[in-house]
């Protein structure tokens, strides 16, 4: 080790300065830790296949001249309307992906903290709670809305310019405010649920695996229940089912299961307030054994 | 005065921490000394917020420590007992971040994470991953992190601890350099007495959640009581009995070494006295000059 004072200490003559985002740079050291992990490159990079995929077939779609093979009959290989878009925010892999993402790029993010011990350095620094709790969402906010947001409008500006005509976009004037609403929905809820998690042990790793675990053990539950009691309502039970009843509301299609959507957005708003408190209990500058 | 506190209270559940505690704290380096669980480390985090006092007030720098809490954690370095580190990040990344949630800009908390490394000894090690650091390395590192925003008041909560000794004497000599020669004001809180002893010029001694000494090293080492150093030939338990009952205190050492510690008002000469009285003769008998040990002795209760 290099021997002590190798250069002689000087004061700092800049001025500290109350930063109108405090909690940014904790959200641009999140995002960057998140990247330095080998494997969660290729998981992130591997969660953008089924945006790939919609934008294929809407391209495909859209320039049928060049694939009349493909079709049987038919004057439209796929029909690209807010259902199209629907499917693509809640079709399974995609929220599975985001899952995956966020068990890899977000379980470490207050159980870290907790394990080394860093909440009394955050604390013994001009941070509030919220600006902590903001900063720690907002890298869930960043790795959801790229998965959710982006490639929904990207597909929505991918449809106007391959039709040519804004009349998709008259006809369905809504579409783009649904799919920044579902988007915010997904964040908010899986900001809550993750952290919330994570707040829970000092290990991240068993936090990558509740992650999983309650989404997928949710909807086994409800596989189980509707199997023996032959009710939709059994669908409350599944985030995934939820998440799915939330977002067919928003794009205005068909529920799929007969249940009310206010219930679904109900059980979500739940778990985010459970996770809340939970978050506002836990997340302390020091740790008080009474 | 830098920090002050009045009346100060905590309790954790039905554990009372701090007790009514008032006391004022000038310039320098001031020790917090106190056994464990006397309330050091519930002390430093009141004043930094980070728990708030059931009753009392206080003042660190003029700044309320119930209203002006950002302003206090903008104007001191905390350095925390327990490792701190965030995995995955390397020493100067770890420094520069903290310093940019100070309030420094980012590419002046950079600059500045290295200067400080270099500092504290840790410039060779600065882009290594903290998850390899050692105990001492991660010592320095929270006294950086403490130091990156250039702090007017450095708390320390038991820096030296988990230090060989090489170790402890680096980092000791890094706190006295920068108590003495830099101008920044260091709170050190510790329970081992010769840390403290060497650093420090005024002391602070908690027991049991209260205020039990405080005021300049030298003048707390004067008042009290004196200390005297005597070797014996006869029956030590009756001097011993005979002391005690007039007010002193009487330790003896492994080496048969005598200390006697006399009421400020006592005189000498009853030491000889109560000698004659218990048959005893005095082989060896010398006024010592009292140490922090002893003061925390007398004033705590403990060996």
């Amino acid at each position: 080790m290099a021997t002590i004072r190798e250069k002689g200490y000087s004061h700092w003559d800049g001025k500290l300065t109350e930063r109108r985002f405090p909690w940014w740079p904790i959200t641009r050291t999140g995002i960057l830790l998140a990247f330095r992990k080998k494997r969660f490159k290729f998981v992130f990079a591997g969660s953008f296949v089924p945006a790939v995929v919609f934008l294929v077939g809407l391209y495909i779609s859209e320039r049928l001249e060049d694939f009349k093979a493909f079709l049987q009959g038919s004057d439209r290989l796929l029909n690209i309307d807010p259902n199209y878009f629907k499917t693509y925010f809640t079709n399974d892999s995609l929220l599975f992906l985001i899952v995956l993402v966020l068990g890899f790029a977000a379980a470490g993010l207050i159980a870290d903290d907790l394990k080394h011990n860093s909440l009394q350095l955050y604390f013994s620094r001009p941070l509030r709670k919220k600006d902590y709790l903001l900063g720690k969402m907002s890298v869930i906010f960043f790795f959801v809305l790229i998965l959710t947001a982006v490639p929904g409008l990207v597909l929505l500006i991918f449809k106007l310019i391959f039709v040519g005509s804004f009349k998709f976009f008259l006809d369905y004037p809504w579409l783009p405010l649904s799919i920044l609403g579902y988007s915010a929905l997904l964040t908010v809820f899986f900001a809550f649920y993750v952290l919330f998690l994570s707040s829970l042990s000092k290990n991240t790793r068993y936090v990558t695996i509740l992650v999983f675990m309650i989404y997928i053990f949710s909807d086994i539950l409800f596989g189980i229940l509707s199997g023996i009691f032959h009710e939709p309502a059994m669908a409350l039970f599944s985030i995934k089912a939820n998440l799915q009843q939330a977002g067919a509301f928003l794009f205005g299609q068909k529920l799929p299961f007969a249940v009310p959507a206010g219930w679904s957005f109900l059980i979500l708003a739940g778990i985010c307030v459970l996770s809340a408190a939970v978050l506002n209990r836990k997340i302390r500058s020091v740790e008080v054994i009474k | 005065m830098s920090i002050e506190v009045k009346d100060l209270s905590f309790r954790y559940g039905k554990i009372v921490a701090l007790d009514g505690v008032t006391m004022k704290l000038g310039e320098g380096a001031v020790g917090l000394l106190g056994p464990n669980g006397a309330g050091k480390s519930t002390l430093l985090r009141i004043l930094l917020g980070f728990l708030v006092p059931e009753r009392g007030e206080g003042k660190v720098l003029d700044y309320d420590i119930r209203r002006d809490q950002a302003m206090i954690r903008r104007s001191v370095g905390y350095m925390p007992e327990s490792d701190c580190f965030i995995a995955g990040m390397d020493a100067v990344t770890f420094t520069a971040y903290f310093g940019e949630l100070s309030g420094m800009p980012r590419q002046e908390a950079m600059k500045r994470a290295h200067e400080v490394l270099f500092y504290v000894g840790l410039g060779e090690a600065r882009y290594r991953l903290l998850d390899t650091y050692s105990a001492g390395m991660k010592q320095r590192l929270k006294l950086a992190q403490a130091l990156v925003h250039d702090p007017k008041i450095l708390f320390l909560d038991e820096p030296t601890s988990n230090l060989d000794p090489n170790g402890r004497n680096e980092v000791l000599e890094l706190i006295r350099d920068i108590s003495s020669n830099k101008s920044i004001q260091v709170l050190l809180s510790s329970h081992i007495l010769a840390d403290i002893e060497s650093i420090c010029q005024s002391v602070v001694i908690l027991n049991k959640g209260r205020l039990a000494a405080e005021g300049r090293m030298a003048d707390l080492r004067a008042i009290n009581y004196s200390l005297f150093e005597l070797r014996l030939k006869g029956d030590g338990e009756a001097f011993r009995s005979d002391l005690e009952s007039r007010g002193c205190r009487v330790d003896e050492m492994e080496d048969k070494l005598i200390k006697v510690y006399m009421p400020e008002k006592s005189d000498r000469m009853d030491i000889f006295r109560a000698a004659s009285r218990t048959g005893v003769q005095i082989r060896y008998f010398v006024k010592s000059r009292t140490s922090l040990e002893d003061l925390f002795a007398g004033v705590v209760g403990v060996d």
